[in-house]
């Protein structure tokens, strides 16, 4: 079997386990990985057979300790692997994680222990302000270095762009709009300016109505 | 057996309350918070049934009035069993407050609402996937078209059960919590408040700051900003996995005409002028009736009573009282009330707050305070107690200054009764002219003497709709209900009192006292301040009075243009009615209600003053 086969089981069942609270069984994984049934049959039988995994009574299965620790360095690198590809090198979150998928099983431990230093190491000064906040945040709690040096706040935009939310500066107002759905990382939609700044944004497909000075503490970028 | 109803602000959930529960709905005040809860009984198979629609919310985390109060509720009260409704429409964002509520771990259900927009849209939900996902059972339903409602209360009664779901957060805050709950043994939901610095336990708070601030150096991002993108990135990871769209339908958007400043403006100036001046033309002619039938088949035969003069006076003022108190309730501020209740239900008024958002905020405000404006015109009274959708205390403070100078429907009639009819149309718009100057220089100087951080506007803008009648009615009327149990009252007292310094002649010792301003000063006939305290119980009252006073109902033929003008403008500004001024103490303390009326009092005199002496 394929190193990166097993790996992507591995991380898949991983994955699983974490998302529903409980290990997944063997259909689980056929939707997940999008394989063939009687592949994944075969699949399984012969990881188990290595002893990376037991098939539990109910169908369930489940890693063994060595094999967690596996799975979850295939994860951290996943996830390391995409933040520094959608925001570092700016590729859209989809492709970026697609692209992950292959790297993952090839890059060293060394690479991403680097890589992950590089993007948790903080930038000096940053141009979104003073309180502005220069590292974001993902899925997973991997924290990527971002300089805020081309990104620009949502008033900057006009009606109809579409926009990635990078950051929220300053604080009082802002849980708020967390609750709505304004968070990093979130794709938004400018549906209408008004002249004097007061803007109309889509965010999860509800329309929320800013100030001026609220939209432009919402540090954005244009969507790659 | 007690069930709540729990969802986002327009997810439906008043309309299922409404399906369900029908009539007998009464309003609770919880206690330590202003906001009622809305409780009604059902029957279902001999076993009765409470059931109770919390107020709407975006999440259970936040500091809000309408937050804190759900979730003092899920905590204190709990409930046998949750109905969770959330907008098929908007499955993701609702499914965020879904995650948090499913936290709590109480039996419940979930009503998936508007599964017919949803489905118009293209839009299919996958509920059983959801309801494995949760780990409860889910209900697709559609409120307005009645379909599957008779079956939310059967499913909450047989099938409700605690959610499974577990919403993974960051390895940091994971690693948080379980040290948390080993160190503090508190559960994992009270952890996750007390690492956003909420919650009633100081000592599980100042455990959790110093974990708190580790995880922010780490991250640089709050650790509510963590929390909620993580409920977030789940909550889309679980509306892909179980929302199918077809295709895309658009419809023609009406937003596209209303939120654009052209012909948005003129559309919203053209929507509040005409409900004004149709609050103002029906509420004349049924306050005619009102105040006519009033007179002719309870004053007139209470008069013919003979009884002792005291027991008179007194009867005489409490039935005046009523009769003010209903003049004033039903013709002008409930009529007013339907209007706005429409409005509100349309969706309408969200729309008014972004266009308003600008000029308001040069008042020191933000487009949010519309409303209380609006309501202002109709009657102080609501639009003061609407303040608390303002969040600072600094919008409060400033939005009251300026209700108390609004010209609400009571201070209309004194305007239309006393300058339109006996001076002068141009003249009567010339007040309004005046009053809307001074609160707009009042508003500048307030906002600039109150302490405190100006805030913008956060609101989401509900889809329009067509407004659904029978909630419009209930609106309304709960809300003339709360009107009355506070102004009635009052009216009462104070019309019993002036009753009785009246028979003891204590009024005319005050007249005689204040005179030399009334007449010197203000250049009106000794009688008129009498017109004018009766003005402070009910503003057109003055209007009433000053008629009984100088003896005729033709004031033109007693006094001059000038002092009418200056009448009616003197009681319009000055000292809110007594109403007004109680409802400002309850709800902002006496500090605000002194200044308030001080405020009134004297920039009232100033122009009374200011246009005897220029126009003279």
């Amino acid at each position: 079997m394929r190193t990166s086969l097993r790996e992507d089981y591995l991380e898949a069942i991983l994955i699983h386990t974490g998302r529903y609270s409980q290990p997944p069984c063997a259909q689980d994984l056929i939707e997940m990985l999008q394989f063939d049934e009687s592949d994944v049959r075969a699949h399984l039988e012969e990881l188990a057979h290595m002893g990376d995994i037991c098939l539990r009574n109910d169908g369930r299965i489940i890693l063994t300790d060595q094999c967690t620790a596996t799975g979850k360095q295939i994860i951290k690198k996943h996830e390391i692997l995409q933040s520094f590809l959608s925001e570092i090198l700016g590729m859209d979150r989809t492709s970026a994680s697609d692209e992950a998928c292959r790297i993952e099983h090839a890059v060293s431990d060394e690479t991403i222990d680097r890589l992950g230093d590089y993007l948790r190491s903080p930038v000096p000064q940053s141009p979104c302000g003073s309180d502005a906040v220069p590292n974001r945040y993902c899925l997973h709690g991997v924290q990527r270095r971002i300089s805020c040096g081309n990104a620009n706040v949502l008033g900057d935009f006009e009606e109809g762009e579409r926009l990635v939310v990078r950051d929220i500066r300053g604080r009082g107002c802002s849980k708020r709009l967390l609750d709505l759905g304004v968070v990093p990382g979130q794709l938004v939609l400018i549906k209408r300016k008004l002249r004097n700044g007061s803007i109309v944004v889509q965010v999860k497909d509800c329309d929320v109505a800013l100030s001026p000075e609220i939209a432009s503490a919402i540090c954005v970028e244009r969507m790659p | 057996m007690k069930i709540a109803l729990i969802g986002n602000p327009g997810a439906g959930k008043s309309l299922i309350f409404n399906q369900l529960t029908g009539l007998g709905v009464e309003i609770n005040k919880y206690p330590g918070s202003a906001i009622g809860l809305e409780c009604g009984n059902v029957c279902y198979k001999n076993e009765k049934i409470e059931l109770v629609d919390l107020p709407g919310i975006y999440s259970l985390d936040g500091d809000s009035e309408e937050e804190v109060l759900v979730r003092r509720f899920l905590e204190k009260d709990g409930a046998d069993s949750l109905i969770a409704v959330i907008d098929a429409t908007k499955l993701e964002r609702n499914l965020y407050l879904l995650t948090q509520i499913a936290e709590y771990a109480l039996p419940m259900v979930v009503v998936v609402n508007m599964i017919d927009v949803a489905e118009n849209q293209g839009l299919f939900i996958d509920t059983a996937r959801l309801g494995a996902i949760f780990g409860t059972q889910v209900l697709p339903a559609a409120a307005v078209l009645g379909k599957n409602i008779d079956r939310i209360l059967p499913l909450a009664l047989t099938s409700s059960q605690p959610p499974t779901l577990r919403v993974p957060y960051d390895h940091h805050i994971e690693a948080a919590l379980r040290s948390l709950e080993k160190t503090m043994a508190t559960p994992r939901r009270k952890n996750l408040l007390a690492l956003q610095g909420t919650g009633d336990d100081a000592a599980l708070r100042d455990a959790a700051a110093s974990v708190a601030t580790e995880i922010e150096q780490r991250h640089h991002m709050s650790v509510g900003q963590i929390i909620a993108t993580n409920r977030h990135n789940f909550a889309r990871g679980v509306a892909a996995e179980v929302v199918k769209q077809s295709q895309e339908k658009k419809g023609f958007d009406l937003d596209s005409i209303l939120t654009r400043a052209f012909p948005g403006i003129p559309i919203l100036c053209l929507i509040l002028f005409s409900l004004l001046l149709s609050v103002f033309v029906i509420g004349s002619w049924m306050e005619s009736w009102i105040v006519g039938g009033f007179t002719e088949y309870i004053l007139t035969p209470f008069a013919s009573l003979g009884l002792h003069p005291l027991a008179e006076r007194i009867g005489y003022s409490v039935l005046v009282a009523l009769e003010a108190g209903l003049g004033i309730a039903f013709p002008f501020v409930f009529t007013f009330y339907l209007g706005l209740s429409f409005l509100e239900d349309t969706g309408y008024m969200t729309r008014a707050a972004f266009l308003a958002d600008r000029s308001m905020h040069r008042l020191g405000l933000h487009g949010e305070a519309i409303i209380p404006m609006v309501i202002g015109f109709g009657c102080a009274v609501p639009a003061v107690m609407s303040l608390r959708i303002l969040k600072t205390r600094r919008e409060q403070t400033i939005a009251a200054f300026l209700i108390t100078l609004v010209p609400c429907s009571a201070r209309t009639v004194v305007v239309a009764g006393i300058v339109a009819a006996f001076v002068g149309i141009i003249w009567a718009f010339s007040i309004y002219l005046i009053v809307f100057v001074l609160i707009i220089i009042t508003a500048i100087v307030i906002s600039r003497l109150t302490p405190g951080e100006q805030f913008g506007m956060i609101v989401e803008m509900p889809s329009l709709r067509k407004p659904r009648i029978k909630l419009v009615l209930r609106k309304s009327w709960l809300r003339i209900k709360e009107f009355l149990f506070i102004a009635i009252p009052l009216l009462i007292v104070t019309s019993v009192f002036l009753g009785l310094f009246q028979y003891f002649g204590v009024i005319d010792i005050f007249q005689s006292l204040v005179s030399p301003i009334t007449v010197s000063l203000l250049g009106l006939p000794a009688y008129a301040s009498t017109a004018l305290l009766f003005g402070i119980f009910r503003k057109e009252l003055a209007f009433e009075t000053l008629a009984v006073l100088s003896g005729t109902a033709d004031l033109g033929s007693v006094m001059t243009s000038v002092q009418l003008y200056t009448f009616a403008i003197v009681s319009i500004l000055f000292i809110p009615c007594i109403s007004t001024v109680a409802v400002l103490y309850k709800q902002l303390g006496a500090k605000i209600a002194i200044l308030t009326s001080a405020y009134s009092l004297v920039l009232g005199m100033l122009i009374g003053v200011l246009i005897n002496i220029l126009i003279k």
